[in-house]
């Protein structure tokens, strides 16, 4: 909602004919004779090898799949196998045009791609930089594996830790490029370009994104490429990425130098089949998968149709599309049309297509067609082709011999390490903040909106006691600002966006003020696509930045749930620590608004493994927990309570401090010591159970209460130790009770302080049904007096206290029985 | 006589600071004209007149907090 680009209701409603303006289908002409020029003799050859080994070393997969054996090695393969056998001219060709720098991120069918990335950077890189890249790689343990056990003089040792790095990954060995922690359909190998391939349809496409956007905050001259399949074209993450990509912001508001559109080439590897649906004629609208773009922007993402059997059209089309991207008149899309000879997986047995189509496919099978035309213009003799098939299966079966042997290239030993996949989960490293970004708009003091936080008081109370309002004490919103914009004008790398964050200061304030310091390329509106908001984040944050996004209300992490459920939280353990993913998600939790707006989720995430989670109460906490997240290179999600934004600070007496401090993830807090129960509180449940325990005064029990603030990791030490003191506890949330995370939490209690329980533990929680609208949802989260009859009824009936709450009469027992 | 109301701030949102009245008691002004800035803890807004009239009552003064639903002035 910029005000620099007004919306004239005249020219809106002005009679007009939008046009489009074609797109090319399959212009390519170029003669070999042309290409010959352009290329040389030498790269047209390695061109052709570069597919025989994708060629031999997918079919070697499949012969293992099917037969479990190749050539004379026997061996079960017992993971996926997602072969392009057929679409070799394509991965080719494109990794032929790209520079070592260019980063790739493929799909579930991406072996080709990757080893033909890492044979292209191979043939580009120095000698000396390959050397680097190997002995640095896993402490060189791949690279002495391959000297050891191949003859450097007969094949080419960088090859040798190319096509070994994938597939030991592939087989699930330690040697794998990622231990084998990611296997086939997530391997890469970033050194030479080839970023994670994704088993998740259309997932790479918003990752790709956030790497071009960094690529384009760097200034780098490099671009980024997507390779996806026709059938991610009905995925809703690919729409919203092409979005992201073509965004007019760019270009109308971002600053020089980047007010033009990040390098980002969408990359369709399009053989007319999603598994075993035919995306053309069947499940896509499309007639030609190239049409998406006329619905992009009116540049069409320089879209064009090229024919996927031929490498030099695909490099041809990828070399004018890459120039395009590096003016900044991105993004661009290739509609790389080619043909899957193998099935979807190996057990595919072609129930979708006939006999016919695929024999009429064989006549275009590339790697026939491209030696056929190397043949004919005397590129290359039949004597050296030969030499060139015969080397390459060699090559394949003599890493493929060494990488089947388990004594020589052994798993990780999980029965050795049981919990070594823990160990790659979280890397729990800190960031150091660099200095003063150069790059403000403004000195921070001399904002109004910061001004006037300065005049405030740190502490929420008077001297004599009594409450001050949010507007004359320091309130949770403003502690999570001062915090954010510490780390935003302090650490370049660091940017921030998510749906009204900019001229609006976010949907809930916390960003007010910020548009006139942050220049708009690291403070910016993103379009309502939450898929993308997270997806483009992993994609900054893999290629070396920090991200703060935020999604509105936590209600739209359905919106997200791949992006946050597969991929941020998968991310660092499925590369065995490679990828580092410092990222913070804030997740506000909503009141008044309805069902759809007012959950808190925070016990949907807890279930994920790999995502750290906290969840602050007062405005002490939230100012040093979300410091703490924005330093972790770990992937965090922040959940915030809308009911808290005014909360002033109650409970440090010293109140909110003006300067930076940290509060470490994982630790709980004492609200209130106490020696008959312990009542846990987590967010924004602290305050009505703050009220019960006075009431519980009364009635001579005093509570301790424990305000959890970070999820995971959990403070147990402080919950056990208070539970064996008063050996009652009770968990309030206002999470759903069924499958909260505060019923995980109860059962590691029951477990580990079992002897000293008095009672079984307590979980209170939103019932499970809807949050109902602004008016009845006091029915809803748990209130202090359903609080107190929990209290009284589950741990001490002796006391015969009237009950007031809602839910003084439920049968909880009979509810469960309902699903209720 | 109309009365100039603090207006519905947004959810959660209760009280708000009286940043700058642009207008003083007598003053003619027009409907809609902009006569009062007022701050909450999440955001800044203009208060426009309800109806063009003088003005003839100003019950708080800059920097007073006001809740949501108080007169802060009146117009004739």
């Amino acid at each position: 909602m910029p005000k620099n680009i007004p919306i004239d209701p005249i020219k809106t409603f002005s009679k007009s004919v939008l046009k489009s303006s074609g797109i090319p289908i399959h212009q390519y002409q170029k003669s070999i004779q042309e290409e010959l020029k352009i290329y040389g003799k030498e790269n047209l050859i390695e061109l052709l090898r570069h597919m025989y080994i994708v060629r031999e070393f997918e079919t070697m997969l499949n012969s293992f799949k099917t037969k479990g054996s190749y050539k004379n090695i026997e061996y079960i393969y017992n993971g996926p196998a997602h072969l392009s056998i057929g679409q070799e001219a394509a991965a080719v060709g494109s990794a032929f045009a790209l520079k070592t720098e260019d980063k790739i991120f493929g799909s579930h069918r991406s072996h080709g791609e990757m080893i033909a990335k890492g044979l292209s950077a191979i043939n580009n890189l120095s000698r000396n930089k390959l050397n680097s890249i190997m002995d640095t790689h896993h402490d060189g343990k791949l690279i002495s594996y391959i000297h050891k056990n191949f003859n450097n003089k007969e094949f080419n040792d960088a090859e040798m830790f190319l096509l070994t790095g994938v597939l030991a990954e592939i087989f699930m060995r330690e040697l794998g490029f990622n231990k084998g922690m990611g296997g086939s359909m997530h391997a890469f190998f970033t050194p030479f370009g080839a970023f994670p391939n994704n088993a998740i349809v259309g997932g790479s496409s918003g990752i790709a994104v956030g790497a071009a956007l960094h690529a384009h905050l760097k200034q780098n001259k490099s671009i980024c490429v997507a390779n996806l399949g026709d059938g991610s074209t009905g995925c809703g993450l690919v729409w919203e990425a092409m979005n992201f990509a073509a965004m007019g912001q760019y270009k109308n508001l971002w600053p020089k130098p980047f007010n033009n559109n990040p390098p980002m080439l969408f990359c369709f590897m399009n053989n007319f089949y999603a598994m075993g649906g035919q995306t053309l004629g069947e499940t896509m609208s499309w007639d030609r998968l190239s049409r998406i773009a006329s619905g992009v922007n009116p540049e069409q993402l320089h879209a064009e149709t090229v024919n996927g059997s031929d490498p030099l059209s695909v490099a041809d089309a990828v070399i004018r599309k890459r120039n395009i991207l590096l003016e900044g008149t991105g993004p661009a899309l290739l509609d790389i049309e080619c043909y899957r000879f193998s099935g979807h997986s190996t057990t595919d047995t072609n129930a979708y297509r006939s006999r016919e189509e695929i024999k009429d496919w064989k006549s275009f099978d590339p790697i026939e067609l491209y030696s056929q035309k190397l043949l004919e213009a005397d590129i290359i003799d039949k004597k050296n082709l030969d030499n060139i098939i015969e080397k390459v299966q060699n090559q394949i079966e003599i890493l493929t011999s060494k990488v089947v042997d388990r004594e020589l290239t052994p798993s990780i030993d999980i029965t050795k390490k049981p919990t070594i996949i823990g160990d790659f989960t979280f890397n729990k490293q800190v960031n150091r903040i660099s200095k003063t970004a150069n790059d403000l708009l403004m000195d921070i003091n001399q904002v109004n909106q910061i001004k006037n936080m300065k005049k405030k008081s740190r502490y929420g109370k008077t001297i004599d006691g009594s409450l001050l309002s949010g507007m004359r004490a320091i309130t949770l919103r403003d502690s999570l600002a001062e915090a954010i914009i510490y780390h935003l004008s302090n650490d370049k790398s660091l940017i921030a966006y998510g749906e009204e964050c900019r001229d609006w200061g976010g949907a809930f304030g916390v960003y007010r003020g910020f548009a006139d310091i942050i220049p708009m390329n690291r403070l910016f509106n993103a379009p309502i696509s939450e898929a993308a908001i997270v997806s483009t984040a992993i994609g900054y944050a893999i290629s070396g930045g920090r991200a703060i996004i935020e999604l509105m209300y936590s209600d739209f992490i359905g919106r997200a749930g791949d992006e946050i459920f597969n991929q941020l939280a998968k991310w660092q353990a499925m590369s065995a620590g490679e990828l580092k993913l410092p990222i913070v998600l804030r997740a506000s939790i909503g009141s008044k608004y309805g069902a759809q707006h007012s959950q808190d989720w925070s016990s949907l995430l807890t279930h994920i493994p790999g995502l750290s989670i906290v969840y602050p109460a007062t405005p002490y906490d939230a100012k040093g927990l979300l410091a703490s997240s924005l330093k972790s290179n770990d992937p965090t999600i922040f959940f915030e309570s809308q009911r808290l934004y005014e909360k002033v600070e109650i409970f440090n007496d010293k109140g909110v401090p003006e300067e930076y401090y940290t509060i470490p993830i994982g630790k709980a807090v004492k609200r209130k010591k106490g020696r008959d129960i312990t009542i846990l509180t987590i967010g924004a449940s602290l305050y009505p159970v703050l009220d019960a325990s006075e009431e519980l005064i009364n009635h001579k029990i005093d509570a301790e209460i424990i305000d959890a603030r970070s999820l995971v990791p959990f403070d147990y030490d402080m919950l056990i130790s208070s539970v064996n003191l008063t050996g009652r506890l009770l968990i309030v949330s206002e999470a759903v009770e069924r499958g909260s995370f505060a019923n995980t939490i109860a059962t590691n209690i029951s477990r580990f302080a079992f002897n000293n329980l008095k009672a079984p533990a307590i979980v209170i929680g939103a019932p499970n049904w809807i949050a109902p609208g602004a008016d009845m949802e006091k029915t809803y989260s748990p209130q202090t007096d359903d609080i107190l009859d929990s209290v009284f009824r589950d741990f001490f009936p002796e006391k015969r206290v009237n009950k007031k709450g809602l839910r003084k009469d439920w049968n909880f027992l009979e509810l469960a029985k309902k699903g209720l | 006589m109309t009365d100039i109301i603090i207006p519905n701030l947004g959810n959660e949102i209760s009280e708000a600071e009286i940043t700058e009245w642009l207008v003083g008691a007598g003053e003619e002004v027009e409907e809609g004209d902009v006569v009062l800035l007022i701050s909450t803890t999440k955001t800044a807004l203009e208060i426009e007149a309800p109806v063009s009239g003088k003005i003839s009552q100003i019950n708080f003064s800059d920097g007073d907090l006001v809740q949501v639903g108080d007169v802060v002035g009146r117009i004739e």
